[in-house]
């Protein structure tokens, strides 16, 4: 009786240890705010765009498609669905992801997203936004995705993320970097459209109050600009709200169970669709 | 010769008042664990009550910079351990405490961290805490003794393991029972201490 009880536990302990080897390295934590990763799941951003840049595009002559999302902080029940209905569209080149995608700015959220959405067929871009940067997440986005400002160009159209949670640096005058965004946009060669992707729009009140009349001058008088992509609200919208000319795009957030698909095409034609999920 | 005979002296008085030989200060235990969220490494000092079952440790931990991004962090946590169940085995030396569990509170300085409750931020802009952190674990633990002191006290090794998680991640996974699964959230830290 108590033999075969000893032999048990025995089997109970060894499995147990088996179990712990396994997952062990990912258990490890040091602390929910560090940056500790695997390779894997380390400078995403730069991995995504290798593949965007290797797909051909899926989409004949200038058009180019996109899924817009943003706000997925902790929505995982919706991540899976998402990716579902994204992998049955047609011609998409990639998704992208208007900020917060960590809800308390731990690195371990960061993860369990792309977990989730690197299952889509597509590459997907992410740009930081403010639940990004709480506690260590600004390190973590950075050793997880990649830099906070970049742009890149696909079927010539060039993609501006940038930083504009300004209130997470106290409204330091420097967040967004407008000085940054003009050079950006200035830089058309060869370059059909202009796409600006950020978190928080320049209507809103964590945008420093100092910098939305360089910022949204900057956009009007941006020579290719299609619109202005955003985050942060949770609820889609469309407005015109400087009356400049700048078309501002709010996405849905996961939790809406919606998102939007952008085709375009030509020097400014879009067209814009909701898809539920 | 004085010196030797000071000890001595010291625990017949202390024996006549306490069970454990010494002053009711000093700590029982010290203990020195890896990972389990409180640092890559942490150290500190302890107390057992109730017979040895409950034990309060105190430690301070250390996340190096080439983990934590562009500073190091320091991590201070009060961490209470319930082992109810005591093994003895076949070795008389040995004993198996196969399951205990406990909770914990760390402060993480904000020196390093975008703290939440900053005055940046409003009142409620975020609700909750970048810097105290709540935890609960489940683990176990194998004993050995060791040749008691020259006072007599006697004197132990322990390891342990502990599966955990922390109050963030359990809201992550409470809000997302299908979205998430345990393991996701779970943390695992393993650690010694050296009762003295």
């Amino acid at each position: 009786m108590i033999f075969t009880l000893i032999s048990l536990i025995r089997q109970a302990a060894l499995l147990t240890v088996a179990t712990l080897l396994l997952t062990g390295c990912e258990l490890f934590e040091f602390s929910p705010n560090d940056v500790r990763a695997p390779a894997a799941d380390r400078d995403l951003t730069a991995k995504n765009l290798a593949r965007l840049q290797a797909q051909p595009k899926p989409t004949g002559g200038d058009t180019l498609r996109f899924v817009f999302t943003g706000d997925s902080q902790r929505f995982y029940e919706e991540i899976g669905p998402l990716v579902e209905s994204v992998n049955r569209q047609r011609g998409i080149s990639a998704l992208v992801v208007a900020g917060d995608i960590a809800d308390f700015g731990l690195r371990r959220e960061m993860q369990w997203v792309n977990d989730r959405l690197r299952h889509l067929k597509v590459p997907y871009l992410t740009v930081i936004g403010n639940h990004d940067q709480v506690a260590n997440g600004r390190q973590a986005y950075q050793e997880i995705f990649g830099p906070l400002n970049y742009t890149f160009t696909y079927d010539r159209t060039r993609f501006i993320l940038i930083d504009t949670n300004s209130r997470e640096y106290g409204f330091n005058g420097k967040v967004p970097d407008v000085g940054w965004l003009q050079q950006q946009l200035a830089d058309t060669v060869g370059i059909r459209r202009q796409i600006v992707l950020c978190h928080v729009p320049p209507s809103n009140e964590d945008f420093d109050p100092a910098l939305v009349k360089p910022f949204t001058e900057a956009l009007a008088k941006a020579p290719r600009l299609l619109f202005h992509l955003n985050g942060h609200a949770h609820s889609f919208s469309i407005s015109e709200p400087y009356a400049d000319g700048v078309t501002y795009i709010n996405s849905f957030a996961f939790e809406k169970r919606q998102y939007v698909i952008l085709t375009v095409w030509g020097a400014d034609q879009f067209k814009l669709e909701k898809v539920a999920f | 010769m004085l010196l030797s005979t000071l000890p001595a002296s010291a625990q017949i008085t202390d024996s006549a008042s306490t069970t454990s030989g010494r002053r009711w200060y000093v700590p029982k235990h010290a203990v020195l664990q890896a990972a389990g969220g409180i640092g890559m490494v942490s150290g500190g000092v302890g107390y057992s009550v109730f017979r040895q079952r409950l034990d309060v440790d105190v430690l301070a931990g250390y996340v190096p910079q080439r983990y934590a991004g562009t500073k190091a962090l320091g991590i201070f946590t009060l961490k209470t351990t319930y082992t109810p169940y005591t093994i003895p085995l076949r070795n008389a030396a040995w004993c198996l405490h196969p399951f205990s569990f406990g909770g914990l509170v760390n402060y993480t300085p904000s020196r390093t961290l975008n703290r939440s409750r900053d005055e940046k931020y409003y009142d409620g802009y975020y609700w909750w805490s970048s810097t105290i952190r709540f935890g609960a674990f489940v683990g176990g633990r194998v004993a050995r003794g060791l040749k008691p002191a020259g006072s007599g006290q006697p004197r132990m090794v322990s390891l342990y393991y502990e599966l955990g998680t922390n109050d963030l991640y359990v809201v992550s996974k409470a809000t997302n029972l299908s979205g998430l699964k345990v393991t996701d959230i779970l943390t695992l830290g393993v650690g010694g201490k050296f009762t003295f």
